[in-house]
C-alpha cells in the first residue's frame, strides 16, 4: 500500500472540487492507502464544524469524521482559514492547521500526489 | 513519465492538454469532465477523445448527470473511485488537475 497526498483550493460556491477529494481519499482508504488531505482557500471552509446538512447541498461534516477516525490526516491553510475569520474556535475537532509547508513535507514522502483545484 | 490528466470541466479548448506530451497520458474525465465522454457537437464527439491517449470517466459523476453508460463513447472506459485509486498507484506516476 501507499501513501496519497491530496491538496485541494476549492473554488466558490458551486464548486464540487472538496467533495471530490473527500471521496477519493474514501476510496483510497478503503484500499488501504494512508491519505494527507491538504485544503487551502476556500477549501478551508471544511474544516469548520457544526455546518448544516440541507437536502441536495453538499455536507462533509459527516463523512469527514468517519474518515479522520479510519486514519485520515486532514489539515487547513492557517493563513487562509485566519483570512476568512475560520479561527480556532470553530474549527472541528481533529481538524489540523499548519502553514503550506506540512503541505509541502506531505507531497515529498508520498508515492502519489493530486493537486486539485485552483481555478 | 506516465502522466494521469484529470479533466475536471467541459470547456471545449483545453490547451493545456495539447502541451503536454508525456512517454504515457491517461485523461480522466471527472465531474463536469464527464460530459467529454458522451456529448457530440454537431453529430461530432469531444475533440478531447482525439489525444493519443487512455480514456476514463468516472461512473458516479456519469450517474450524478443522468448519463447512462450507453451514452459513453466507445474510447472511454468507465471506473469507479476505488479503481481509479488502482490507476492512480498502479498505472501513472503524476498527475495534473485541469
Amino acid at each position: 500500500m501507499g501513501k496519497l497526498t491530496i491538496g485541494c483550493f476549492a473554488s466558490l460556491v458551486g464548486s464540487l472540487n472538496l467533495d471530490f477529494a473527500v471521496k477519493l481519499s474514501a476510496a483510497a482508504i478503503e484500499k488501504g492507502h494512508t491519505v494527507d488531505l491538504w485544503v487551502s482557500g476556500n477549501g478551508t471552509m471544511l474544516s469548520i464544524k457544526d455546518q448544516r446538512p440541507f437536502k441536495d447541498y453538499s455536507h462533509l461534516e459527516k463523512p469527514l469524521k468517519e474518515l479522520m477516525a479510519k486514519g485520515l490526516t486532514v489539515t487547513a491553510c492557517e493563513a487562509c482559514a485566519e483570512a476568512r475569520g475560520y479561527n480556532k474556535d470553530v474549527t472541528m475537532e481533529g481538524f489540523k492547521r499548519h502553514s503550506m509547508d506540512w503541505y509541502l513535507a506531505s507531497t515529498f514522502d508520498a508515492d502519489r500526489v493530486l493537486h486539485i483545484g485552483g481555478e | 513519465m506516465k502522466l494521469a490528466v484529470f479533466v475536471s470541466d467541459y470547456r471545449m479548448t483545453v490547451d493545456t492538454l495539447d502541451r503536454l506530451s508525456p512517454e504515457k497520458m491517461g485523461i480522466i474525465l471527472v465531474q463536469n469532465g464527464v460530459y467529454h465522454a458522451t456529448l457530440k457537437e454537431n453529430g461530432t464527439p469531444s475533440s478531447i477523445l482525439n489525444k493519443s491517449a487512455e480514456f476514463y470517466a468516472l461512473k458516479e459523476d456519469l450517474e450524478t448527470r443522468g448519463l447512462d453508460t450507453s451514452m459513453v463513447d466507445s474510447k472511454v472506459k468507465v471506473i469507479t473511485l476505488g479503481e481509479l485509486v488502482d490507476l492512480m498507484f498502479n498505472d501513472y506516476e503524476k498527475t495534473a488537475w485541469i
